[in-house]
């Protein structure tokens, strides 16, 4: 089975087993065994939930460090827009963008042109598309990930266009490359992430090919530095002096007002936003419904990226600073308009690789014993409690009887068959207890 | 002889347009964990889906069973109801009996006994009029087989 790199590491001596990420797992990718939460990590699509929800501080999001993007001559910062939304309102994106220079960064890249770009590359795409339906945009990676792990028949419906920050660290690399006489190889495109799912996108995209993008950085991981530098600059001023930097207005609008959808106004499309409610949706499609919805955006984060997992300030307060920026930014300059008429027809715009389903079963012996087990499964389903209290370490009884099918679990793990487990248990949570040499019964 | 390695059966009831499709979810399911090829799948699951419609929107009650042998996977669906009164015409794309409302719902276009004849490898419809239908459709696990 392939090796799955995850935005996230679980911190075995911080875990307290105390079960809230294996119930919060959309995908059911964790399991509890001698009070440790352990990651199944072909299951795992980097929501992040499991970071949100965990009591004991134990799960962290693996980003890049300053010190990992050393060895590039050159840093460009790609920030995702939700980044000018999470300073205080007198700070302006040229401010921060000054910021991202005092934190090591060469330059900032403002993706609007990639914006347009993407959008009209998912409008021609969806033009020319003859059903099934409803199409799929793949903006969010854990929506790409949930689809290759839960709804594999729906892959052939994600639309197959990169996302503006990857198109943008393609142009960067180029432009950067021909400006300053450099070996693209020496130059570091590194995305501000507003979430850990947009790290592992860029450190295994999901069609298997490289990305245009060398890391990413939190945008948790950079605003204090940020601040900081902004806030105490040389004598006299009150704020460092802002950047010539321009967020451009459509770079704005792309985080907050149904993403890409506003390129197809007379298509009939649904901006869903939330995993709870994605999966929902995903469901229905499952079952046939939705057919006539032709475009369809989809956000593992409540509201969209502006609540992503790595932003720092409220999402309420995020939109409000953002509608406020976007009413005082430029309308789109001739210029831009200019650029994005040169480049569309020259660019490529489609994924280099495939989205392929992700194989979650090893492989099994025959058939036989594939039925053979399913039937197990639904054999010992029946003899459990149904409570999914979860104390067997699986987050439902459905998924544990799935388990001891599979040989991963024994019914003797519920504590309704053995009164051992109650005991392991015992010793595992409760302290205060004497510490001895605690088995899994 | 194929040997029979599952059969579970299925209720339907008619005008429940609220849970239609979950006995093909199901069916889809019970599928995709036993692992068979996804191509497969599809057409198994586009039957189901189809045949559970014609029952929700046509019939009072149903049944769909499902049967998994070392070959083919077999469905049957076997309803009370108004029965087919021109099978000929009933399996011609595009023909429907269809009320507005179903085709509000995005149901009704006259697919749906042809997409389960066009799925199927095997394929067979008995219907008696003021009695109910049965639809029995099989679909080979080895495509080439």
């Amino acid at each position: 089975m392939a090796d799955y790199a995850h935005g996230f590491t679980i911190d075995a001596q911080r875990c307290a087993g105390r079960l809230a990420c294996m119930r919060a797992c959309p995908t059911q990718a964790i399991r509890v065994k001698s009070g440790k939460a352990r990651l199944r990590p072909e299951l795992c699509i980097d929501c992040g939930l499991c970071l949100r929800v965990c009591p004991s501080g134990a799960i962290r999001a693996t980003t890049r460090s300053y010190s990992d993007l050393d060895r590039f001559k050159y840093k460009v910062a790609v920030p995702s827009p939700v980044l000018f939304g999470q300073f205080p309102s007198e700070i302006t994106p040229g401010h921060i963008a000054a910021g991202l220079r005092g934190i090591g960064f060469d330059a900032v890249w403002d993706f609007g042109v990639e914006v347009v770009l993407a959008g009209m590359a998912i409008r021609d795409y969806v033009e020319s598309w003859k059903g099934p339906y409803p199409l799929i945009s793949i903006s969010c990676p854990v929506v790409v990930r949930l689809v290759q792990v839960l709804y594999p028949d729906m892959i052939g419906q994600l639309i197959p266009i990169q996302p503006p920050r990857e198109l943008a660290g393609r142009e960067l690399k180029r432009r950067y490359s021909e400006e300053l006489g450099i070996d693209p190889a020496e130059i570091a495109a590194v995305y501000i992430t507003p979430c850990q799912a947009k790290t592992i996108s860029i450190l295994q995209p999901a069609e298997g090919a490289a990305s245009n993008l060398e890391g990413a950085l939190g945008i948790s991981d950079v605003y204090n530095d940020i601040l900081t530098l902004i806030r105490a600059p040389g004598k006299g001023q009150e704020h460092a002096a802002p950047d010539d930097f321009v967020c451009n207005a459509e770079t704005l609008r792309w985080c907050i007002d149904q993403g890409q959808g506003r390129v197809l106004p007379h298509h009939r499309r649904m901006t869903v936003t939330g995993l709870s409610n994605v999966i929902q949706v995903f469901d229905d499609i499952e079952k046939g419904k939705l057919r006539n919805i032709e475009y369809l955006e989809c956000d593992a984060c409540w509201g969209g990226c502006i609540s992503g997992n790595l932003t720092v300030d409220n999402v309420y307060v995020t939109l409000s600073k953002i509608r406020h920026l976007l009413a005082q930014s430029p309308d789109p300059r001739p210029q831009m308009e200019a650029e994005v008429q040169r480049r569309y027809p020259n660019e490529v715009f489609s994924l280099e690789g495939r989205v392929t389903p992700r194989v979650v079963e090893e492989p099994m012996r025959g058939l036989k014993e594939r039925v053979k087990r399913i039937k197990t499964g639904k054999t010992v389903v029946k003899t459990l409690p149904g409570l999914d209290c979860g104390l067997c370490g699986a987050p439902t009884c459905q998924a544990f009887a799935k388990d001891v099918a599979a040989g991963t679990a024994r019914q003797g793990e519920c504590v309704f068959f053995s009164s051992k487990r109650l005991k392991h248990l015992r010793r595992t949570y409760l302290r205060g207890e004497k510490r001895r040499p605690n088995r899994e019964p | 002889m194929a040997e029979e390695l599952m059969r579970e059966t299925y209720e339907i009831h008619g005008r429940d347009f609220d849970k239609a499709g979950e006995t093909a979810t199901g069916i889809k399911q019970v599928l995709k964990g036993i692992g068979v090829d996804s191509g497969v799948i599809h057409r198994t699951v586009v039957i189901a889906f189809e045949a559970e419609m014609n029952v929700v929107m046509y019939a009072d009650e149903g049944t769909i069973t499902f049967v998994m042998t070392d070959e083919d996977i077999r469905l049957e669906i076997a309803d009370k109801g108004p029965g087919i009164e021109d099978v000929e015409m009933a399996l011609t794309e595009g023909f429907s009996t269809a009320t507005d409302k179903m085709r509000e719902m995005g149901f009704g276009f006259g697919m749906g006994l042809p997409n389960i004849r066009k799925n199927a490898d095997e394929f067979n419809l008995v219907s008696e009029v003021g009695v109910g239908t049965t639809v029995s459709a099989a679909v080979r696990l080895d495509p080439d087989g």
